[in-house]
């Protein structure tokens, strides 16, 4: 078909919009200047849930010392924290400030697996690339989107290596479950019941403990009726003291208990205070070595020299290893950097040793979750120690 | 010759004229408000409606119940269940939300018409908020779980409802009705006799109002009323979760009707006005929102024990309210 000269400026008018349009898609550099790289790390800063933020400070100091470095590629760092309170609501309209109103080039962090579902559409279609560092729910980055990034054990990867632990524990068969009933709970206790389920065993007895309960008895009482081998407890930490200290009060100190990761060892034993009630007490740990140890000191120096007054668990540590993993991936990008560029870049990183995650980073465009497994830390003879499996220190 | 004098038409009171300036005046807020701030508006609508229907049940019928939460979370699925998988367009789930709010508000005054009052009932009514949240979560292959269950696309008479200005005005107009609704409830018949029971059930039922009917009529309003803003806060957020209807959200849907003013239809929209900026005022202050939040809410209510309205109250006249008691 002849295209007649009436048509042929507005045609071209509409196939420059296109280009136009196309290079603006194409090119995504919202949030970059040539000096700058705003970064929008959204977290839970206030509310039941406020422990978690170690997580997201871990990760500004990180990315404060890579400022102190000179940035990447004459880029420095500009964060932007947002609290979620661990709110469905209230995250949605943090992440919607970040994308609408403040034009980050990034997110980071996030510590909620309820907020993260709820926020996911938002930056998914916003084209962020959007890394998470904290929240565990597979389905955030499941099926793979082209922007988001799970840059920790996923639930499944935690429940894995819980359940694999328990049952690493020779003859173990008679298992009690004790959970909350949230999402954050079931990522975990639903992957560590699959994993049984492999090894032949079901739990005996799933008992619910509710976020804010204050007394454990009742769960405690039908506990040493049923006299488990293992006990898995998917609490948050608050509940995890007291369930510890009540398996305590009634001289249940000798059942070991798998707890998730949302406690963290060494500070579940200062909030109780007593290494007997946490001798036989597991909790996933995806890192190198214990908050004491040697392996983590210069990861304490830099949070400590950017947050001086900090008090450092394991949570400290969860999201430095895929911001390690980010500015890898933006030092590779280039210096013409673009969103496209960094996604591209991101999901190059194959078996990447972050240096502080016990198992390596790899990220592919149709997997996202990268991070596969995690190790375990309990106490041997009274010290933290990071284990592979059942009195098998790593 | 009979002459009839043609009736004249009342003019507009003062409080009128004002009940349609203000959603004339937030006409124009999507011409300068971004994304977010579009957001922060529209959930702005939806916690005028909750504390509109709380309030009815807490400040104006006197009973101490919390199944507010309940009547919100069931509004919520309703709508996301309905047009998930009975394919219902969004008005119709509207629908579907205040009715099944309305039903929701029924069964909770059967705990009040059983003579449970005070703490009693306040125990029972925050049983059923976390009843339902335990059914969200484990009613799993019809809720979704934990996981939230996602809207379908949300229309309006065939217009994308995607937008945050869409739903600004949808939800204006939704909100604008529902308030006007229950103002002239307020001030009808069955208005006073609500107030009535508030002041002396006894003396109310001596006189012959069956009050039986009014508290059922009141949770049922309530119910409905908080329904529907469960139906636009699913919209707002495109899927529902339990977790944004715990025990949590009681205190804050609480806190909005004692800071605005317990028993006033005005100090309601000012308390879910107020209560749901100012947090996202405070996010500029990260960690420190709930000292923020916590400090205005203690100060409004040592000072003005009977919320903000009491206030501007005393400031104009056009705040004043007639079944507002002095």
């Amino acid at each position: 078909m002849k295209t007649t000269s009436k048509w042929k400026l507005p045609l071209g008018v509409l196939a420059a919009m296109g280009i136009m349009a196309g290079t603006a898609v194409a090119d995504d550099t919202t949030g970059l200047t040539d000096t700058t790289i705003k970064v929008g790390v959204m977290g839970p800063f206030s509310g039941n849930a406020s422990s978690y933020s170690k997580a997201q400070i871990g990760e500004m100091a990180y990315y404060k010392m890579i400022n102190d470095q000179g940035g990447v590629h004459g880029r420095k760092f500009e964060l932007i924290e947002e609290d979620t309170a661990c709110q469905p609501a209230k995250g949605i309209a943090a992440a919607k400030k970040l994308v609408s109103q403040d034009k980050v080039f990034m997110m980071h962090g996030n510590s909620c697996s309820g907020v993260a579902m709820a926020v996911k559409d938002i930056v998914v279609e916003s084209g962020t690339p959007w890394i998470v560092a904290h929240a565990v729910n597979p389905n955030i980055s499941m099926p793979p989107t082209p922007n988001v990034f799970h840059g920790v054990p996923a639930g499944p990867a935690y429940g894995y290596t819980m359940g694999k632990f328990v049952m690493s524990k020779p003859g173990t068969k008679n298992v009690v479950m004790v959970e909350h009933s949230n999402d954050w709970a079931k990522s975990y206790a639903d992957p560590t019941r699959d994993y049984m389920k492999t090894k032949g065993v079901e739990p005996t007895m799933v008992l619910a403990m509710e976020r804010g309960q204050t007394d454990a008895t009742a769960q405690v009482l039908k506990i040493r009726q049923a006299k488990p081998d293992f006990i898995v407890a998917s609490l948050y930490e608050a509940e995890t003291v007291i369930f510890l200290k009540d398996l305590k009060k009634y001289g249940i100190t000798d059942i070991p208990v798998m707890g998730a990761a949302g406690t963290d060892l060494e500070n579940t034993l200062a909030r109780i205070g007593d290494i007997d009630t946490v001798k036989n007490y597991y909790v996933p740990h995806a890192f190198i070595d214990t908050v004491d140890g040697p392996g983590m000191k210069k990861w304490n120096d830099m949070i400590l020299k950017y947050y001086p007054g900090e008090t450092i668990t394991g949570f400290s540590y969860v999201s430095i290893g895929s911001a390690v993993a980010a500015v890898q991936a933006l030092k590779n990008a280039g210096p013409d950097l673009t969103r496209e560029k960094f996604i591209a870049e991101l999901d190059k990183i194959k078996d990447f040793d972050t240096g502080i995650f016990a198992t390596n980073i790899t990220w592919s465009a149709d997997d996202r979750h990268g991070v596969k497994e995690s190790a375990v830390a309990g106490f041997v003879d009274g010290k933290p120690t990071v284990m592979k499996s059942w009195n098998q220190p790593m | 010759m009979n002459q009839e004098t043609p009736q004249k038409k009342r003019p507009l009171s003062q409080n009128g004229r004002i009940f349609y300036l203000v959603p004339l005046a937030a006409a124009l807020i999507p011409f300068f408000a971004n994304d977010y701030l579009q957001f922060i508006v529209n959930m702005i609508m939806v916690y005028v409606l909750v504390t509109v229907g709380f309030n009815l049940v807490i400040g104006n019928l006197g009973q101490l119940a919390f199944a507010n939460t309940a009547f919100f979370g069931i509004g919520a699925y309703m709508t996301a269940i309905l047009m998930t998988y009975a394919g219902f367009t969004y008005e119709l789930a509207l629908v579907g939300a205040a009715i099944s709010g309305g039903l929701a508000g029924l069964l909770a005054s059967v705990t009040a018409l059983r003579g449970i009052r005070l703490y009693y009932l306040a125990i029972i009514t925050l049983a059923f908020g976390e009843l339902m949240r335990w059914v969200y979560i484990h009613a799993e292959p019809v809720t979704m779980g934990t996981d939230g269950l996602p809207l379908p696309d949300v229309t309006v008479f065939g217009m994308s409802m995607h937008s945050e200005t869409a739903k600004f005005y949808v939800f204006l107009l939704i909100t604008v009705l529902v308030v006007k609704g229950t103002s002239n409830l307020l001030k009808s018949r069955v208005g006073r006799a609500i107030l009535a029971i508030r002041d002396n059930e006894l003396t109310t039922a001596s006189l012959g109002i069956s009050t039986a009917n009014y508290i059922i009529l009141t949770f049922v309003w309530s119910g409905s009323v908080v329904g529907i803003a469960g139906a636009m806060f699913a919209a707002s957020t495109e899927r529902v979760f339990p977790e944004s209807f715990g025990l949590t959200e009681v205190i804050v849907h609480f806190a909005m009707v004692m800071v605005g003013g317990a028993g006033s239809l005005i100090g309601s929209v000012i308390g879910g006005v107020v209560l749901t900026a100012l947090p996202e005022y405070f996010r500029q202050f990260p960690g420190m929102e709930e000292l923020f939040f916590g400090a205005i809410i203690i100060a409004v209510l040592l000072f003005l024990p009977k919320g903000l309205v009491s206030l501007l109250a005393k400031v104009s006249p056009l705040f004043r309210e007639r079944y507002f008691r002095e």
